[in-house]
């Protein structure tokens, strides 16, 4: 089993091309941090993403702190004969199990809650397992990662809801809704977790194996 | 998966993006895909005819996409007034509610990113249809590839749904022309993103490199 660095290879993130490692000279070229090129495709490449886990701990954060206001603030505020409603994303939820609307439910539950809550808790554990440099099952942490990168942009679904409602749900004094300062929050949240899923280097799981076994 | 030597190809070999694990790749047959040994991450697909496929299916994408922009996508009736929502409302509802953020999101999502998806894919495969390969290709379709999770129109689609069996409680909602452009629309994007085969652009790239 070698991987592309132990050959001194680097694969293309986009092409999948190999290319030769360049041999640095210690003293000289160690502090520029030279760019380097595929020379199929011309993008950047790097063995690994660079400081892929202090990107991935600085998104998962600011997520974390957006996620207070995007559960406590309104995300949108139903105005009906002149009675204003603010809905928070759990009372939304309620009220749909409420009017029976139980699948609906079931779904801005799992987009809106479990997705973002699984994936920031996800994200997490993958990244303390690579601090703790832990050997534990490390394919089923790469599937895990696979799963939380696909499933993340799914969690939009709430701010397209209320997109749509607000557009269409204008009738002057009648009926209104206007989008309120939780659904930016959540937003932002949804941002922050699909780029903090896409900085983690899944391949720095598998260096800890690597590295203990060449000691 | 190596020959018989242990030996690696390394021009043929592929790193897995998500283990970094070199391996040979097998002889591919229509319709196999090749996961990594050690992780099993998709390393390759492999369809007949691919780059065909794929064209035909964003032509048609393109077409579906401008039909779904011109006409309401549903309608709301109350009180004898209706109310009309077409793709691009919601981006100016937002604009107009005075949240720009949500309302660059909501333009970016589901109006600039799946239309240049589409009109980007068409002109790279036509391109590598005509081998004709201009030096925008490489950087076009690695702009195309990391912009795809960003286009959401499916996801648009599901929430159109929610939306309007939400509203069918309060008041009544008509399907508009454009809605079975959309509908029509995802199911080609689906299809599209299925066979388009990323290595039916890069492999010409390599050829022509010494």
């Amino acid at each position: 089993m070698t991987t592309a660095r132990e050959a001194g290879l680097i694969s293309c993130h986009f092409c999948h091309n190999l290319n030769r490692m360049p041999v640095i000279e210690e003293t000289v070229e160690h502090d520029k941090e030279q760019e380097m090129l595929c020379y199929v495709c011309n993008s950047v490449i790097h063995s690994r993403i660079p400081s892929s886990l202090n990107k991935t701990w600085a998104l998962v954060i600011a997520a974390l702190i957006l996620y207070i206001p995007a559960n406590t603030q309104a995300i949108m505020t139903v105005q009906l004969w002149g009675d204003g409603r603010p809905d928070t994303i759990m009372s939304g939820v309620l009220s749909l199990l409420h009017g029976g609307m139980w699948p609906l439910a079931l779904l801005i539950f799992l987009a809106s809650v479990f997705v973002p809550v699984a994936k920031l808790a996800t994200l997490i554990y993958l990244l303390l397992s690579i601090k703790f440099r832990s050997h534990w099952r490390p394919k089923e942490r790469t599937q895990l990662y696979r799963i939380t990168e696909f499933i993340g942009r799914w969690s939009m679904i709430d701010i397209f809801v209320i997109g749509i409602l607000v557009a269409l749900v204008q009738f002057g004094n009648t009926a209104t809704v206007t989008p309120g300062i939780g659904a930016l929050s959540f937003a932002a949240v949804v941002i922050c977790t699909m780029v903090a899923a896409h900085s983690f280097d899944p391949r720095l799981m598998w260096d800890a194996i690597e590295e203990s076994a060449h000691e | 998966m190596r020959d018989d030597n242990g030996v690696l190809d390394y021009r043929s070999a592929r790193a897995c993006h998500e283990c970094d694990l070199l391996q040979q790749i097998p002889e591919l047959k229509h319709g196999d895909a090749a996961h990594c040994i050690r992780c099993g991450a998709t390393l390759k697909r492999f369809h007949k005819n691919s780059l065909d496929t794929s064209l035909a299916f964003a032509i048609t994408g393109l077409i579906l996409f401008l039909v779904a922009n011109l006409f309401p996508l549903v309608s709301l009736e109350a009180l004898g007034v209706s109310q009309h929502g077409n793709l691009i409302s919601a981006t100016w509802a937002l604009f107009d509610a005075r949240m720009p953020f949500l309302g660059v999101l909501m333009l970016f999502t589901t109006i600039l990113f799946p239309l240049f998806s589409l009109l980007g894919t068409i002109y790279v495969l036509t391109s590598i249809r005509m081998s004709h390969l201009p030096p925008i290709i490489a950087p076009l379709f690695r702009f195309l590839r990391s912009t795809e999770a960003w286009g959401m129109l499916e996801i648009f689609l599901l929430a159109l749904i929610v939306a309007s069996v939400k509203l069918m409680d309060i008041t009544d909602v008509h399907i508009g022309i454009s809605l079975y452009a959309f509908v029509l629309l995802i199911v080609t994007l689906t299809i599209l993103s299925l066979t388009l085969n990323p290595d039916d652009v890069w492999d010409p790239l390599k050829k022509k490199e010494p």
